[in-house]
């Protein structure tokens, strides 16, 4: 314990003097450095806590060596002070930095094994292959989730003193947030088992149980007949009359309606080839180029990565992509990359078709992707990666929004239609809701 | 919610858990029977605690419900005795039997054959001997085949972890020679199981390691390797259970059995014999709808019709069979590889294992004097008990007694002056004055003498030592009882001899000055 009164200008000794001694810089600086060492220990609490934390309080002792830079005489202490706060965060061992932007989105799970009540072994396995990638794809995770309620329902009783319609939503409640604790939830799943709902408590209470069972299920196959497998039909039907021979058609990763699309049409002798876009991290364009390229006689296919569209577009006569969702406001929510092909083939005068079926359809106004978005896990990435505790973070959004101005037109089992026109569709359908 | 009536589960059972307890023929004479009572190999104590709690602790965190635990028929008293005494609520441990004597050899597919009507859903065999490291959780073996059934077709999931070899001079040859490591080989990158160097295969040709190119072509990129170990750890599909039925020549489920399933995942004909059978074709129907619209996921069939038929709206257009260009299911044994890295793994059915489980325990116990006052009088002040032992309750420690990396059992009774070292004591045992104990292990109610010296010896259950004997590298059995049994004693005269265990070179460094 050295003097305790330290003359300015000289660097400050470990002890705590007299704050009435120091001069301002130096009180700054004691300030800076307890809080340097505060986030230190909130950063040990954090990462015992999450496995991959998120940590702002890295700036904090970045910013601590912007200060001490320009008071280089004094800074000397400060910035030791910093490296110690930065050297104990290092040496904690990987952790992430946190990622400054989209940290809203959450970093991809990993399921808990500690499940909470009784989960179906139905749901358990859909939830694996859901945070697996197994199944991907707006309509692909709406059809799996319906089948596996249909056996959730199936192996359901009702217990006594209450009635079906009024409990088995309670039931049915954890394994649905099973499911979105896998992956988060997508448009068509929240329709799906909105129209669910809305039909288990419509059901008869005087049904026999197994009769009320099977009503349900018979509506759930229903619903995926209707407006998935009819409706998809249809749009191939609608689809394909844009489509003559000699077309270029463009489209980006893998849409499964777009690709119903180009077999049907394929089918019916019309002749077109296909440029197939893709990109990472799920690089899905690949599978369809092999069910493309699987067809007798083969369709002529190019393959290219999202960098190489602009020497392509040339060639394009028509762009068909897929979607996730089609907003009120006519914005197209679908995988990240059409908002880029759209808005270029815009600029080259290339008319651009979104097929989706009408349950895609959601009452929400969307203006950017940064609102509700998905990362990819870190499985898809190449291995090059660099690891966590590097100064170089890898973002992975699975989803982007392409503006209504982009879009030439919709595809729907209704018709095609411009994408600003979707609020009247329900009116079309007779339905009171989407 | 009326909670006067008991309702039926509400969730269908997904995984039934087999847990086979065997006679542990291996483990003779610890095995053996203590007079009339046989001491199952499942209660042989780790660390004081028996070999089959941790298995269905096990079992217990990865969520499961439901076992079915097979053991013979005279030892089910003991072992239903000691799993019903002490369960959490809802686990559900049911006791079955099969008649078999010691030497008997009822195979574990016969067992499955007896059993097969009790076991209706998809399940997990598991032996009683497996000592799980805490990394590996039960349920990172249950999601891979979750997922890969689900999505795949695949048809079982095994679990192999990396055996590490014990030091030369810690074999001991008279305690029975090491199981031989087996090859096998596999795919990195699904975790893939494809061939398993069954006894039958080396038999057949012991220098070369036959392969079929059909495997090769269909998994080009595969890896071989000696140094794992069946964890003996099967979750299968129920239909795994079907084959068993049909294929009555096998006789053990993992040498015979499991080999020859995973041939038929590369080998055409086995496949067409045996794939409808597995996996039948309207099994997936449900899922397989999702499947092609999935994204990610190359088609499972091809799309029969372009139009929608007129079919009855109550089921999505089924697939047809036997179309050409289906990717059919693939019939894939999925394996978890456990490296020793990741924690210390092993099946305790030999003798070695047992003792080497034992001394992985102590690495991550420390010894402290029982706080309960009862137990605290009976260890002397003056004895030496060193901080990596476990000593079980109610055991008595006479004064100057040395103990040191040892496990002693319950209601035991160490005398004065006495040296035990690396050593396994079970219930009950009695160890008079200045006897010296080294890298031993003990059965139940084992003596003593008074001045002997036991070293590297395995005991059978009530055997006695006389005082002043010198015992080592020996099994010992009891030859023949007769109706009094307990103070009879059987002697082996046995040589002289000196040895300085890596143990002791080990306690060395933190010995305390030892008496005598």
């Amino acid at each position: 314990m050295s003097d305790s009164a330290p003359k300015e200008g000289q660097p400050l000794p470990s002890s705590q003097p007299s704050q009435k001694s120091m001069s301002k810089a130096e009180r700054r600086e004691l300030q800076e450095r307890q809080r340097a060492t505060k986030a230190a220990q909130k950063q040990q609490q954090q990462n015992q806590a999450a496995s991959s934390s998120k940590s702002k309080g890295q700036s904090t002792p970045q910013k601590k060596t912007d200060f001490g830079r320009p008071r280089s005489s004094s800074s000397a202490v400060p910035k030791d002070a910093a490296k110690d706060a930065s050297g104990a965060l290092d040496s904690e061992g990987p952790k992430t930095r946190g990622l400054r932007i989209f940290s809203h989105f959450g970093l991809p799970k990993t399921l808990g094994h500690q499940l909470k009540g009784d989960i179906h072994p139905a749901i358990i396995r859909l939830g694996l292959q859901f945070s697996e990638f197994k199944i991907c794809g707006a309509n692909a995770r709406c059809i799996a989730t319906l089948t596996a309620f249909k056996s959730v329902i199936q192996d359901y009783t009702t217990p006594p003193q209450n009635t079906l319609s009024r409990h088995l939503m309670t039931y049915l409640s954890p394994q649905i947030s099973h499911l979105v604790a896998a992956r988060p939830m997508s448009v068509t799943m929240g329709n799906a088992i909105r129209q669910l709902k809305l039909e288990i408590s419509g059901s008869d209470i005087d049904l026999p149980e197994q009769d009320a069972k099977d009503q349900l299920c018979s509506q759930i196959d229903h619903y995926i007949q209707e407006r998935i497998i009819y409706a998809d039909s249809v749009i191939e039907e609608l689809a394909m009359n844009k489509i003559k021979d000699g077309d270029v058609i463009l489209t980006y990763a893998r849409s499964s309606l777009v690709e119903k699309i180009l077999i049907r049409a394929h089918a019916e002798k019309k002749r077109f080839s296909v440029i197939v876009l893709d990109s990472r991290p799920l690089l899905e364009g690949k599978t369809l180029l092999r069910t493309l390229t699987s067809t007798t006689p083969p369709i002529p296919c190019t393959y290219a990565l999202l960098p190489a569209l602009p020497s392509l577009i040339k060639e394009v006569s028509t762009v068909l992509v897929g979607a996730h969702s089609l907003h009120t406001n006519g914005a197209v929510y679908s995988r990240a990359g059409t908002a880029m092909v759209a808005m270029l083939a815009k600029e080259h005068s290339v008319p651009v078709m979104v097929c989706c079926e009408t349950y895609k359809f959601s009452e929400s106004v969307m203006l950017d992707a940064f609102g509700k978005n998905e990362l990819a896990p870190l499985k898809f990435s190449p291995s090059e990666t660099p690891k966590p505790h590097s100064n170089l973070e890898v973002l992975d959004p699975l989803y982007d929004c392409t503006p209504p101005t982009c879009i030439t037109a919709v595809v729907t089992e209704v018709g095609l239609i411009p994408p600003t026109s979707i609020s009247s569709i329900p009116l079309a359908l007779g339905k009171t809701n989407l | 919610m009326d909670l006067g009536v008991a309702t039926s589960e509400p969730v269908a059972r997904e995984f039934l858990a087999v847990v086979l307890a065997g006679f542990g023929n291996e483990l003779v004479p610890l095995t053996s029977n203590h007079g009339a009572e046989p001491c199952p190999k499942a209660l042989v104590p780790v660390g004081n605690k028996p070999m089959i709690d941790y298995v269905l602790s096990w079992i217990d965190q990865s969520g499961i419900k439901n076992v079915l635990l097979i053991c013979p028929a005279i030892h089910r008293a003991a072992i239903s005795h000691h799993v019903h005494s002490d369960l959490p609520t809802s686990f559900r441990v049911d006791v079955q039997t099969y008649d078999e004597s010691p030497d008997g050899s009822t195979g574990t597919c016969t067992i499955l054959r007896h059993f097969s009507s009790r076991i209706s859903e998809d399940f997990v065999l598991l032996s009683c001997d497996f000592i799980p490291p805490p990394s590996l959780s039960l349920h990172t073996i249950l999601d891979k085949f979750r997922t890969e059934s689900g999505t795949d077709g695949s048809i079982a999931t095994a679990c192999w972890f990396e055996a590490t070899l014990p030091d030369k001079n810690a074999i001991i040859e008279d305690w029975g020679s090491l199981p031989p490591p087996t090859p096998i080989v596999w795919e990195e990158n699904t975790g893939t199981l494809l061939y398993i160097d069954s006894a039958d295969d080396s038999d057949r040709n012991s220098e070369e390691l036959e392969l079929r190119m059909s495997l090769l072509s269909k998994y080009p990129r595969t890896k071989l390797s000696r140094k794992y170990q069946d964890s003996h750890v099967y979750v299968c599909r129920r239909s795994v259970l079907d084959l068993v039925k049909e294929k009555r020549h096998f006789d053990s489920f993992r040498e015979e059995f499991f080999p020859w399933l995973c041939k038929i995942q590369y080998q055409r004909v086995k496949r067409e014999r045996y794939g409808r059978m597995l996996i039948p074709p309207n099994d997936d129907g449900t899922l397989s709808v999702a499947l092609n619209h999935s994204t990610l996921q190359n088609k499972l069939h091809e799309k029969p019709q372009l139009q929608p038929s007129a079919a009855e709206p109550s089921e999505p257009p089924s697939p047809t069979e036997a179309d050409s260009g289906i990717e059919p299911a693939s019939l894939r044994i999925g394996v978890v590889l456990h490296q020793a890295a990741d924690g210390f793994a092993t099946r305790v059915n030999t003798v070695h294992s047992l003792l080497d489980m034992n001394r992985r325990v102590l690495s991550q116990t420390t010894y402290s004097l029982p706080v309960d006052p009862k137990s605290r009088s009976l260890i002397d002040q003056k004895a030496q008990i060193s901080s990596d032992t476990i000593v079980g309750d109610s055991t008595q420690v006479a004064e100057r007694a040395t103990i040191k990396k040892s496990v002693i059992g319950k209601h035991c009774v160490i005398g004065k002056m006495t040296k035990i070292v690396g050593s396994v004591l079970l219930d009950h045992c009695v160890v008079e004055d200045g006897a010296k104990l080294d890298g031993c292990i003990l059965g139940r109610g084992t003596k003593i003498g008074a001045k002997a010296e036991v070293s590297r010896c395995v005991t059978q259950a009530g055997y006695e030592v006389d005082a002043g004997e010198t015992v080592k590298n020996e099994k010992l059995d009891v030859s023949d009882w007769t109706a009094l049994d307990d103070e009879d004693d059987e002697d082996e005269d046995d040589e002289d001899e000196d040895d300085e265990d890596d143990d002791q070179e080990e306690e060395e460094g933190k010995d305390e000055s030892e008496s005598e």
